[in-house]
């Protein structure tokens, strides 16, 4: 392939730059999530919305997508120093001057609209920390060379987990952390960590907590979706994927999904009503695609002219894989319920158009390839 | 289309991280092969286990709705408590022949079958098929027995065990404690935002009085529970499935706040039934000089209990069509001119301000004259040369004409409100009114005129502008007993929860004590206060005392003041004809506000309104029978402390 690649050059034009791979797995998990919520949305009526949202939602994305593909990365880059503080005063200004729900102050009211800081942070660390390890020597990360970075990592994940909202704080630390981890860290780096985590977490629960201070951080990490800390949701959600067996009950047939007992089943939970429908089969389909997705982005990363430009793509990589991997966690009971959409599937304006840019960027990545 | 993934052997791209790339690989699909295994642990392993259950049954979630607080009094005995009751409830998913069960039921609860499918139809509307429909609350233990008959032969039909709020006294609290009814649709979101917690329909709120203000306190926290329902609503045979049983957890509700108030139910019941023996309509508080509230009546009562069971119409439109208003809360709902009861804080600032002294004789006439208006007294004799003390026991008008004259509106509103009057007390009860105390500034402001000085003259008397609550008065003539020290009314003694370790009791508060700093615009010297206390003892002790009928044997003494307030201005002619021919809206109001001592140490404030009673005389029975039977109660303790 890297003999091939002085050819291609020439033969691309803006439009054959286009990796139709990646554009077609995208737009099939885009249609497989359209078609679960076509069945979640239409039992009632408070969901027939949702399907129209949608189909809206995903042009948009798609704008966004083609938007940031054009765009030479590197510009971004320039400013992702920029980004990334807006970024973090909008955390700050959350605390001081936030919107609280329920107990929780995470959003700041724009009027139009209720912003999340915490959601866009992802890209701006994604962005920043690819621009900063990749201007600095950084392989083999020892504790020295990993004092700015965790610098980057910890203040938005401080701020965020002040809100409280441990559920997207942890997601701020796992994107960027693999990031690092993927330019290795030093071995004894990663023992103390893991040592530390060992000893400190269980003291920490054991004896610094309160029995209500930690039903607040088991509040903390799941808020909404399942506020009674029962395992309702897990249950009836894990009812729906078990009783889709083999080949599923087929569209529009999965009884828990079309009753009213799964909980957010057009969002968070649309993995259910796929597995309820189609099966292992449907679901070993999507993940099929997911890890194709995954696999492309990391081609584009282990192929780009530039340490920024594959490093921005690893970390889109992590912020669709752990997305993905909690998500679909915590529906098959392998993980506690938090609100984490699943990548392209969910319905949600935000989410859409916030995986839509992430994905272009990694376009962007790939048509700077190709510029000389 | 193929799709191409990177080789490991090439070398030439990804900054020679390829090592890197291909553990990154790794990862994903490792994680990835741990997602497809419990994918194929749960629909293909226990599929069938999943499949099966899922077609026969259903698991459903309920509410544990947690049992209110209770209310005591300050002696621990219960005001408000929580009953079991049970109610016939239809779930219309599970229904298959409404009508067939409408007439069934109905001839079971002695129902209109008709009215029976209207209700089911209508929560259909509104809440779905899932929404159980309360058709009748509160079932006897016959009408019970037959609904559990019923059952085996009608799906969808339930008996469900509910809380019922209950007060032991009925109307002799339901103003203070107010009641409890479930939420309406409207108050969801307003009352979910306010208190930051989940409202939904069915839950129970508090309404007016202590249930209102301390409902997040008393409300508890509800649990949940589980039950795994056939496809007829029925409750399954346990141990069908055990691929899912694992992890259900009920949630325990959570019982509510135990509250304790300062209420003297002992006493309370003696006031209340003081009203209902004089047939008296308004509004009586008792507290201690301290401020502890011991009884809180507004007559005529509701029964609050009516509440919690659902008023009907023609109880609703009973109380709304009453005339004497049971549903208001008179004790700080209205507003009232003090008339006479303010007389005391115009001597006070008289007497601090030097324009009249202890010893002072004043020619108060049966009438005054200001420009071309002649003032009136209440008697048509005149009372001759008289001193403040006399002034206050024989309750001259024409002596605080002149006094009122003199001060002008502003030193009698600065010595009014330094005593709490015409503002909120903040008591933690609904729909406290702020009452009203004019001065000169608010007068051009919201009229464009200046003070006219004969508003000083019916200022002095209380009347004009000047409104006041009773349970302002009450705390002002704490603070003349006190000697200046101004307290805030207090209703709550302490909050208990037992369960979760919480327990917070509270004590009288000082807000201010007049005699402490005399460079302040509202020091009152401890001498004036003397002079006041003499006259008020005078009052009920003197020989021309308006309120003798409340003298006490010593060392028992009661001191007070009586006030006729006119709800109207009168012409001179009108002004003595009898208050008993008028038309009842235009009678006068009686007031007696009065503090009980014991060896001149004061014990307990009592404040009475009656509405429409033409005289003070009707108040002044109902404050010397509380203060007598507070005393009945306490007195072996007060003499044994007394010995000791």
């Amino acid at each position: 392939m890297s003999h091939s690649l002085n050819l291609k050059i020439e033969e691309r034009t803006p439009l054959k730059r286009l990796d139709w791979n990646y554009i077609i797995v995208i737009l099939t998990l885009q249609v497989i999530g359209l078609v679960n919520l076509y069945s979640a949305a239409f039992s009632t009526s408070h969901l027939s919305r949702v399907f129209s949202a949608q189909t809206l939602w995903i042009p948009i994305g798609w704008s966004a997508f083609f938007l940031i593909a054009r765009l030479n990365y590197k510009r971004i880059l320039n400013l992702s120093f920029f980004i990334y503080l807006a970024n973090l005063i909008a955390l700050i200004l959350v605390l001081l001057i936030g919107k609280q729900f329920y107990g929780a102050r995470r959003w700041l009211d724009l009027a139009v609209f209720h912003y999340q800081p915490s959601e866009t942070m992802k890209l701006s660390l994604i962005l920043f920390l690819g621009a900063y390890l990749a201007k600095h020597k950084s392989e083999n990360l020892g504790f020295k060379e990993l004092l700015v970075p965790g610098l980057i990592i910890g203040l938005p994940f401080l701020l965020t987990a002040k809100q409280p909202d441990l559920g997207t704080a942890m997601l701020l630390a796992a994107i960027p952390s693999s990031m690092l981890l993927f330019l290795k860290v030093k071995t004894r780096v990663l023992v103390s960590a893991l040592l530390v985590a060992a000893v400190s977490l269980p003291l920490a629960w054991n004896y610094g907590l309160k029995p209500y201070q930690k039903n607040r951080v088991l509040n903390f990490l799941n808020p909404e979706r399942d506020p009674r800390g029962t395992g309702y949701n897990s249950i009836q959600a894990k009812i729906a994927i078990g009783s889709g067996q083999i080949l599923g009950k087929g569209f529009r047939q999965g009884s828990q999904s079309q009753l009213e007992f799964l909980p957010e089943r057009h969002s968070d939970f649309i993995f259910c009503v796929l597995s309820e429908e189609y099966g292992f089969i449907g679901g070993l389909f999507t993940l099929s695609l997911f890890t194709i997705l995954l696999f492309l982005i990391l081609h584009t990363a282990a192929n780009s002219n530039d340490r920024s430009g594959a490093l921005i793509c690893v970390g889109v990589a992590a912020f669709i894989f752990w997305h993905m991997l909690i998500n679909v966690g915590m529906v098959t009971g392998l993980l506690p319920i938090v609100g984490v959409p699943l990548p392209l599937l969910s319905y949600g304006g935000s989410s859409m158009v916030t995986f839509m840019v992430s994905l272009g960027l990694v376009a962007s990545v790939s048509n700077q390839r190709y510029m000389f | 289309m193929s799709i191409h993934f990177p080789s490991s052997d090439e070398s030439d791209s990804g900054f020679y991280l390829h090592s890197n790339f291909r553990w990154a690989r790794i990862f994903i699909l490792l994680f990835m092969l741990i997602l497809v295994s419990r994918l194929w642990f749960l629909q293909i392993l226990n599929g069938e286990d999943f499949r099966v259950f899922s077609e026969k049954n259903l698991l459903k979630e309920s509410d544990v709705f947690a049992p209110r607080g209770k209310i005591f009094d300050r002696d621990g005995k219960v005001l408000a408590e929580n009953l079991p009751a049970y109610k016939a409830t239809i779930t219309p998913q599970y229904t298959e022949n409404l009508e067939t069960l409408a007439t069934d039921l109905g001839k079971a609860l002695d129902m209109d079958p008709d009215e029976i499918v209207e209700k089911v139809k209508k929560s259909l509307r509104q809440s779905g098929r899932f929404f159980p429909v309360d058709i009748k609350l509160h079932l006897t233990r016959d009408e019970l027995f037959k609904v559990e008959l019923l059952k085996l032969d009608h799906f969808g039909l339930d008996a469900q065990e509910f809380i019922l709020r209950n007060y032991p006294h009925k109307g002799v609290l339901g103003h203070l404690l107010g009641y409890v009814r479930e939420i309406s649709q409207r108050e969801i979101p307003i009352l979910s935002k306010k208190r930051n917690i989940k409202f939904k329909q069915k839950d129970i709120i508090g309404k007016k009085g202590i249930e209102e203000s301390f409902d997040t306190n008393l409300r508890g926290k509800k649990g949940k529970a589980f039950v795994i329902v056939d496809a007829k609503g029925r409750q399954a045979a346990k141990g069908s499935i055990n691929a899912i049983g694992e992890s259900l957890k009920r949630i325990v509700a959570e019982p509510g706040t135990d509250v304790f108030t300062t209420i003297d139910l002992d006493l309370q019941t003696k006031a209340f039934e003081s009203f209902e023996k004089h047939k008296r309509v308004g509004s009586l508080v008792a507290m201690t000089p301290k401020g502890e509230i011991l009884a809180w009546v507004s007559y005529p009562p509701f029964d609050p209990n009516i509440f919690a069971k659902r008023v009907s119409p023609e109880i609703w439109r009973k109380w709304v069509n009453n005339s004497d208003r049971p549903l208001r809360n008179k004790v700080i709902q209205d507003h009232y001119s003090p008339g006479s009861t303010f007389k005391p804080i115009v001597a006070l600032a008289g007497l601090q301000l030097g324009y009249i002294s202890a010893n002072k004789y004043v020619y108060a006439a049966s009438t005054y004259k200001l420009g071309k208006r002649v003032w009136h007294d209440h008697t048509q004799t005149g009372q001759g040369y008289i001193s403040v003390a006399e002034a206050i026991e024989r309750s001259s008008n024409v002596f605080f004409y002149k006094l009122g004259e003199m001060l002008g509106p502003d030193n009698m509103a600065r010595y009014a409100s330094a005593l709490g009057l015409g503002q909120k007390t903040e008591v933690p009860i609904h729909g406290e009114v702020p009452g009203h105390i004019p001065t000169s500034e608010w007068k051009a402001k919201r009229f464009g005129e200046p003070w006219q000085t004969g508003e000083s003259l019916n200022m002095a008397i209380g009347q004009g502008h000047v409104l006041v609550t009773a349970l302002q008065l009450a705390q002002a003539y704490s603070a003349i007993a006190m000697q200046g020290q101004v307290y805030k009314p207090q209703i709550i003694k302490k909050l208990e929860d037992p369960i979760n370790d919480y327990f917070q009791s509270f004590e009288p508060t000082m807000l201010r004590d007049l005699t402490a700093d005399p460079e302040s615009d509202t020091y009152i010297e401890p001498r004036h206060f003397k002079v006041v206390q003499k006259g008020l003892w005078r009052v009920v002790n003197g020989k021309q005392g308006t309120a003798r009928f409340a003298k006490l044997k010593p060392p028992y003494s009661i001191s007070g003041k009586t006030g006729t307030a006119q709800v109207r201005s009168w012409s001179a002619d009108q002004l003595y004809k009898s208050c008993e021919n008028r038309i009842k809206k235009e009678r006068h109001n009686g007031w007696f506000v009065a503090y009980g001592s014991y060896k001149d140490e004061p014990k307990i404030t009592v404040a009475v309104l009656t509405e429409h009673s033409c005289t003070s005389a009707a108040s002044v029975p109902i404050v010397k029978e509380v203060i007598q039977y507070y005393f009945e109660k306490y007195h072996d303790l007060e003499e044994k402390k007394n010995e000791s």
